[in-house]
């Protein structure tokens, strides 16, 4: 062994990539994806949602590509992605009968998933241009996701 | 034929942990830093004693049967 690298995830993607990513998030934590909605014409009240940034992001749009936004529910609670004014990620956590703080710990632990996915995907879609092979892949009980990556070189 | 080999932890908060292996010298930061350009920012690195081996030195010999 040589070296051992921590780095922290930057989120530059486009709206397919972080979609992409938010479902297969959602669907690792029991969320469904929903048809897309504009939160304003939701009816819930200031209380019942919370509003977060996805960290470290940035969503490279089109003019046209604007309004783009995904929602996933779970258990009376809806998440809504979408790209703010200043281009980064946002999410939106609504749900009626919960408290702020249990729909800020929501949203908190589905925006992580969403980045360690974009992550993930964004390693093997890199590992395999450059002709590195995945031979391992496991999911650990505490959601971690371990790879070995092979790579012959003459 | 050198096989270089990975192992990376993404966790559950996308933080990423690369374990370099098989590379010796500069060679092994160069890999890291294409790591750095996939993932993001580099946050801390830990070079390990094969780091200050010299870098290598790759021979072939090639015999002929007639």
């Amino acid at each position: 062994m040589s070296a051992v690298c921590i780095l922290a995830p930057v989120v530059i993607a486009a709206w397919p990539a972080l979609s992409a990513a938010v479902v297969a998030a959602a669907g690792s934590l029991g969320y469904q994806v929903a048809a897309s909605q504009r939160v304003e014409e939701t009816a819930v009240s200031d209380n019942a949602a919370v509003r977060l940034e996805l960290e470290r992001s940035e969503v490279v749009t089109s003019q046209l590509g604007r309004d783009q936004r995904i929602s996933v529910t779970k258990d009376g609670v809806t998440i809504t992605f979408s790209r703010d004014a200043r281009g980064r990620a946002e999410l939106c956590v609504t749900g009626e009968g919960y408290e702020q703080e249990q729909l800020r710990a929501m949203g908190e632990e589905l925006s992580k998933a969403v980045i360690q996915q974009y992550v993930f995907q964004k390693l093997q879609d890199e590992m395999r241009a450059r002709g590195f092979n995945v031979v391992e892949k496991e999911v650990m009980e505490d959601r971690s996701i371990r790879l070995k990556v092979r790579h012959w070189e003459q | 034929m050198a096989v270089r080999e990975f192992e990376i932890t993404i966790d559950p908060a996308g933080f990423v942990e690369v374990h370099v292996k098989g590379y010796k010298g500069r060679t092994c930061m160069e890999v890291a830093k294409v790591f750095e350009q996939i993932v993001g920012e580099m946050r801390s690195h830990q070079l390990t004693s094969e780091f200050y081996e010299p870098e290598e030195q790759v021979q072939f010999r090639i015999d002929q049967k007639t």
